[in-house]
């Protein structure tokens, strides 16, 4: 049966400034759904309550992935379960090898969600799989291969010192690599190239198929030429709004986001 | 006389009775005395209002409950923990060119190279040195580079210290093995003195690795206080690396300094793991033109413990170069002061310096303060210091879990990563191994895949490490001032 990531009336804040204000939301495994909306409409918000950002307080509403309500549970367990998130301004760690952070990352995922029990602090977990180094530097060569990223990345510090474009393609890249069953890319297309966003693309569309389930946030139409939705919905101030077929997209493209502008909404499209 | 020694406390008599014992030439029980006067006179230091309260601590210890002189068994055997520690050591028997150990309060074996002795460097214990050559150790031991009167606690090194080596390495010669020391307190309630004293002629060469260490268990402290006293002439390099690896009822003092030549440097590594409470001051006197010198430094605090470190850059000559780099993690309850000076003296014209500390809070009851200082008495100087203390940022750390890794595995990884731009500083292979292991091995997340970590990581390294892996700036917090003539 195929996964489904099934949000419910999900409220959540920030530093007691209500974001998110009633989102209702199914992604199955096997879909794209495309997420679009002006600024400031709780996108971004959305993606990272979905995976555990401690940093947003959930206020009311549920989610739901593979029939278990995982608002409670560590991020590292909902990845470890199958979800994923390629970060909007992904975090340089300097000192810490990519090729180290994501055997481990690697390691972890394929181990998947320990029983809930032991994650208690201080109880050791049961020995962890791992992966002999030359085992995963095949397997990362071949993704760097489809992703073109220089063989020099392995050994670089995680994001740090790289360019935009190459900290988007190094989220993709940890994307084919851990094999997410829903995966939401939050913004990838913004601060790429046309050339980069067709990699981008080109490996995205490799990796759709039935085992995976896209939400893809963005600003702006253009990557959806590339990677085209099944679905598309539009937030604003907090709530989708609208849903629809790939068709709804173009419609925005050519109206903008001001029609759909709930009564009573403050916030700004341009901001 | 033994027996005013075998008594504990500091005395003007136990002074007299030790140097007696050692039978010493006049010059150096009058030096003993000197330095006794000069401790009885003079107060400990009790730091700034407002600080940590760490030195306000070390003059509480009761250094007259020690014993002052503590020397070795008959027939210098060595206990099994010792043997042990030995085998273990920073540079291994097949990998170093000579060797001094030090139980307590004498030096037990000092071995080195036919090669290195055929010519002509000099490897002693400071007794004999003293005898043997008088006129080099009269005129460097405790004048210039830690003058006996530096502070209260090398006042009371001077009069009473007993082990010790004397490293001389003539005009030209090149030491490319490492030398190694050990320092081992195998007692409770003793005071053991160590000296160093490293003299490189013109265009000489050397790398030395003092390890402090102890075996004793129980609450019963010892105090460790060890100085180390390097000259460089001309174009000499020295390449001078310590690892304080403690026990808990340790306390100790250290006191490094380098004198500088022309076009001489000196490379300081500097790690702190182990001991209760240490007190450490390293600095260059960079007096000759165009002396460089360097300061790599790690530490990590646990428990209770304290650290002081003290660090000053001294520029005198002209076209001096200094960097200082010292990362250290904290955490329980441990207390750590970081006071970092750079020093340009009135006509010290092109002088480069830098400075920067980075402390990691580990726990809510763990404290750091970091004061970077600058002095600038000339006006053609690039200089910039800085330092900064932080958390483990929630970001990364909700980046690396959002990938799978649980949070003390995150919490590890991001620590160890900020230790990394300094390791990678470290050339001994062995303590940058031994420092990473110790890091692992100190947070909590790492398991049995730790060993697996550092050795991919040793893998990683071998096959080469991009540049930007060791980069760590963070210029947006670091003050930078930069005088130009007109």
């Amino acid at each position: 049966m195929a996964s489904e990531l099934v949000i419910k009336n999900l409220h959540a804040s920030i530093e007691g400034k209500p974001i998110l204000r009633g989102v209702d939301l199914v992604v199955r495994q096997g879909e794209v759904h495309a997420l679009m909306g002006p600024n400031g409409s709780g996108k971004s918000t959305l993606a990272n309550v979905i995976m555990g950002n401690p940093k947003y307080e959930v206020t009311d509403g549920e989610i739901w992935f593979k029939g278990e309500n995982i608002l409670e549970y560590s991020p590292d367990r909902r990845a470890r379960m199958g979800l994923f998130l390629a970060f909007q301004y992904p975090m340089a760690i300097p000192g810490v090898s990519v090729a180290n952070f994501l055997r481990r990352a690697l390691e972890a995922v394929r181990e998947g969600p320990r029983p809930v029990g032991e994650e208690t602090p201080g109880g050791r977990p049961a020995p962890r799989k791992t992966i002999p180094p030359s085992e995963f530097r095949n397997l990362l060569r071949e993704k760097m291969k489809l992703l073109k990223v220089d063989n020099s990345f392995i050994n670089r510090s995680i994001n740090d010192g790289f360019s935009g474009g190459e900290k988007k393609r190094a989220e993709i890249l940890q994307m084919a690599l851990l094999e997410p069953e829903i995966a939401m890319m939050d913004e990838t297309d913004s601060g790429l190239d046309i050339d980069a966003l067709k990699i981008v693309s080109d490996s995205v569309n490799a990796l759709r198929g039935p085992k995976l389930g896209l939400l893809v946030i963005t600003h702006y139409q253009r990557i959806l030429n590339y990677i085209v939705p099944d679905f598309v919905h539009v937030m604003f101030d907090g709530r989708v709004v609208r849903s629809g077929g790939k068709e709804l997209a173009l419609e925005l493209e050519e109206k903008g986001y001001e029609w759909l502008r709930p009564e009573g909404s403050e916030v700004g499209v341009n901001d | 006389m033994t027996e005013t020694l075998a008594t504990t406390g500091f005395s003007r008599e136990a002074v007299i009775a030790l140097s007696r014992r050692k039978g010493e030439p006049e010059w150096m029980l009058q030096k003993r005395l000197e330095a006794w006067e000069i401790y009885e006179q003079t107060p400990a230091p009790l730091g700034r209002r407002g600080d940590l309260g760490t030195l306000q601590r070390l003059a509480r210890f009761h250094f007259q409950e020690l014993h002052p002189y503590l020397p070795a068994d008959g027939d210098g055997a060595l206990p099994p923990s010792i043997e042990e520690g030995l085998r273990d050591a920073l540079v291994g028997a097949a990998e170093r060119s000579g060797l001094v150990l030090q139980r307590n309060s004498s030096v037990v074996r000092v071995e080195l190279s036919e090669e290195l002795k055929s010519r002509g460097v000099i490897l002693t214990d400071l007794d004999t040195a003293v005898r043997e050559h008088g006129d080099l150790v009269q005129r460097y031991f405790m004048t210039q580079a830690v003058p006996l009167a530096t502070d209260k606690y090398t006042a009371l090194h001077a009069a009473f210290w007993s082990g010790g080596v004397f490293l001389y390495i003539p005009s030209g010669v090149e030491i490319e093995a490492p030398i190694l020391a050990q320092i081992w307190l195998d007692s409770p309630s003793a005071a053991a003195f160590a000296h160093t004293l490293i003299i490189a002629d013109e265009l000489s060469s050397a790398r030395y690795v003092e390890e402090y260490a102890s075996t004793f268990e129980g609450e019963q402290p010892s105090l460790l206080s060890a100085v180390v006293e390097v000259f460089t002439r001309n174009g000499a390099r020295i390449e001078f690396t310590s690892l304080q690896d403690l026990g808990r009822n340790v306390w100790s003092v250290m006191h490094k300094n380098s004198i500088h030549e022309a076009d001489s440097s000196v490379s300081w590594v500097m790690a702190d793991l182990g001991s209760r409470l240490t007190f450490s001051n390293i600095g260059s006197n960079l007096i000759g033109n165009g002396s460089a010198a360097e300061l790599v430094g790690v530490f990590f605090s646990d428990q209770d413990q304290r650290f002081v470190i003290k660090s000053l850059s001294n520029h005198v000559g002209l076209s001096t170069n200094a960097e200082t780099l010292v990362h250290g993690a904290l955490t329980d309850e441990s207390r750590v002061e970081f006071d970092g000076m750079i020093r340009v003296q009135p006509g010290a014209q092109q002088t480069a310096s830098f400075l920067s500390e980075h402390n990691l809070l580990l726990s809510k009851h763990c404290r750091a303060e970091a004061i970077p200082g600058l002095e600038i008495g000339a006006n053609e100087v690039s200089a910039s210091h800085g330092a900064t203390t932080g958390q483990v940022d929630e970001e990364q750390l909700f980046y690396l879990m959002a990938r799978g890794l649980p949070k003390d595995e995150a919490e590890r990884i991001i620590v160890q990563g900020f230790f990394e731009p300094v390791l990678q500083r470290i050339t001994l292979d062995s303590l940058r191994t031994r420092l990473r292991r110790n890091i692992v091995r100190r947070m909590r997340g790492g398991h049995e895949s730790e060993a697996d970590w550092i050795e991919a990581q040793e893998r990683w390294e071998i096959e080469g490490v991009d540049e930007s892996a060791v980069s760590f700036d963070r210029p947006s917090e670091e003050e930078e001032i930069r005088l130009l003539p007109e």
